[in-house]
């Protein structure tokens, strides 16, 4: 790390960001130029496709990249605290095949609505948690491993069912479904944006106030017992409202992987590990994170949009394999 | 009643479903008492101890701390009273020492509370009394076995728990570390509660033992009193000789090596 820059690190990476949502609202298959793009920004736009591409499409897209980044980092970075696993990811829970579960049986047996699509892949969501914590609460809740094998469990078990029904459909639902399970932010509205925000909003400020005691939980639930910590409430808690903020993004997102995993890791690296650092880092990191990716995703091809779980999961593999080569088996 | 005992069990007993758990143990721990708890695997040791640091529930008899018996306090009452040091084998957290030494405002803090100036220099001086001044911004990752056990220690220091119970301490640690541990908990006019395999370290840091057998208390009282060549070797089935430490004149057992007949 460059000490020099270490004060100002927190200064270096928001105005990062504010380059970067500038950066990525004025990249997409139209481009515009800066003189077109400020006035806008100011309600005073000089041509009304302007405004219609930059107000409508581009900044509740920009938006809903910056809360479901925020969201997924911050999920991520929560799960590795609570279960002492490095490698924890909201998608490990079974949420996005309980997800893809709902919008496979929304689009195949109620294509005339568009809202049931984001219902059923939220109750799909939940139904996965659900399965998934019910498990953990037989088994007593004493390891957090075992929560996270469950959640592969309950993973397959979704999958399977959605890709038996995937089969036996026609092609064209199948296609639609493929590709919002593969992530993306063209769903983007406000109405997005009014669900998830609350949730991501939500779950930070109880973060912020439980800081404490998720410092304690890094440890070991004896050390946070000692510590006078009611480790299995705080636990539950913020497993239930993880599970709730990845739910809502999912619903209106599709899976998009990866994220969760890797932004908390590299968070760790620039600024510590200290949990309320750890997490609004991730949620910073995690936002720029997503709209680059999203730029990345309009532009890269052209006439076509690549779907985003691609991208994050490419680029998370990758990054995955290159954490295993350098912590060995430890991290696991 | 004058002084109060800061910890005493009354026909304490508990059983496990597999194995035979603690018959009626009676104790009486006096504030800056130092008890050590010896015995085989399976006597029990680890069980007492998680009796005493409430994380089990006894199946009769009472636990009484500083009077009050100990499942009428709150979690937040009880850690500011005693302290568990767990052996956290394995380190995930990328804190540095100044933020593990942190955890002990805990018990202390409301969730709205930040850490204030007042704070901070507590947790230096805890610090400095471990000999951990100089590595407060270190992570915790870079410090030894020993230091890092330290740094618990101070952070047991910052939670103001008078008592500390704690679970084979020395049993990762090598030589040096063992010694460096007890004398630190030592200098901190800690009471302490520790179960212990290596007899000689117990007698040389606790001036009480308990001695466990089967779940059933065998001996207890002075290291003199408990660490009596008969009885040492017929709990440990192995020929052993006591005599004293020359360096402070506490007892000391060796076991005869070999092959030996039960």
């Amino acid at each position: 790390m460059l000490k020099v820059l270490q004060p100002f690190r927190w200064l270096l990476l928001l105005l990062l960001l504010l380059f970067s949502c500038l950066w990525c609202l004025n990249t997409g298959a139209v481009t515009l130029n800066w003189q077109q793009l400020w006035p806008c920004l100011f309600d005073e736009c000089r041509a009304a496709t302007e405004q219609q591409i930059l107000l409508e499409l581009r900044l509740p897209r920009l938006l809903l990249g910056l809360v479901a980044g925020a969201g997924l980092a911050l999920s991520g970075a929560l799960l590795q605290n609570l279960s002492r696993n490095m490698l924890a990811d909201p998608y490990l829970f079974g949420i996005i095949s309980g997800a893809g579960l709902g919008a496979t049986l929304a689009t195949l047996f109620l294509p005339q609505y568009a809202i049931a699509l984001p219902l059923a892949a939220f109750a799909g969501a939940v139904l996965a948690m659900a399965l998934v914590l019910g498990f953990a609460a037989l088994g007593g809740w004493q390891r957090l491993d075992t929560v996270i094998l469950a959640g592969v469990a309950v993973s397959f078990l979704l999958s399977a069912v959605t890709s038996l029904l995937l089969y036996q459909s026609e092609a064209f639902a199948a296609n639609r479904v493929m590709f919002w399970l593969m992530g993306s932010l063209a769903r983007a509205d406000y109405q997005a944006l009014m669900v998830i925000t609350p949730c991501l909003l939500l779950c930070f400020t109880l973060a912020c106030l439980f800081r404490r005691q998720l410092d304690a939980l890094q440890w070991s639930d004896q050390t946070a017992l000692s510590l006078g910590v009611a480790v299995l409430p705080v636990r539950l808690l913020f497993l239930l409202l993880t599970a709730a903020l990845t739910a809502s993004i999912v619903a209106y997102c599709g899976g998009i992987g990866f994220v969760g995993l890797m932004i908390p890791h590299l968070v760790r690296l620039l600024f510590g590990g200290q949990t309320i650092v750890l997490l609004f880092g991730s949620m910073l990191c995690g936002s720029m994170f997503l709209i680059w990716v999203d730029a990345g995703a309009r532009t890269l091809l052209p006439e076509q949009e690549l779907p985003l779980g691609v991208i994050t999961a490419g680029i998370g593999s990758l990054f995955f394999l290159l954490l295993l080569s350098r912590k060995g088996s430890r991290a696991l | 009643m004058s002084t109060q005992p800061l910890l005493a069990c009354r026909d304490l007993s508990f059983c496990w479903t597999s194995q035979a758990g603690l018959r009626h143990v009676d104790l009486t721990l006096n504030s800056q008492d130092r008890l050590g708890i010896i015995g085989p695997n399976g006597a029990g040791k680890s069980t007492l101890l998680k009796l005493l640091a409430g994380l089990l529930r006894p199946a009769s008899g009472d636990i009484l701390l500083s009077g009050q018996p100990l499942a009428h306090y709150s979690l937040a009452q009880k850690a500011r009273q005693l302290a568990l040091l767990a052996q956290d084998t394995e380190l995930v957290t990328a804190s540095t020492v100044f933020e593990l030494v942190e955890l002990g405002l805990l018990p202390h803090k409301q969730l709205w509370q930040r850490t204030d100036h007042h704070d901070k220099t507590r947790i230096l001086q805890v610090l400095h009394k471990v000999g951990l001044a100089d590595k407060a911004q270190i992570a915790v990752s870079q410090l030894s076995g020993g230091e890092l056990q330290r740094a618990h220690v101070a952070r047991v220091l910052l939670q103001g728990a008078q008592l500390l119970l704690l679970d084979e301490p020395t049993n990762h640690l090598d030589v040096q570390y063992q010694h460096q541990l007890l004398q630190s908990i030592c200098s901190a006019d800690l009471s302490l509660i520790a179960s212990f395999h290596d007899l000689n370290l117990a007698a040389s840091y606790c001036n009480k033992l308990i001695l466990l057998q089967h779940g059933n208390v065998v001996a207890a009282g002075s290291p003199q009193q408990v660490l009596q060549p008969a009885l040492i070797c017929k709990v440990f089935a192995r020929p052993c000789v006591v005599d004293l430490n020359p360096f402070d004149g506490k007892p000391r057992v060796t076991f005869a090596p070999g092959a030996v007949d039960a």
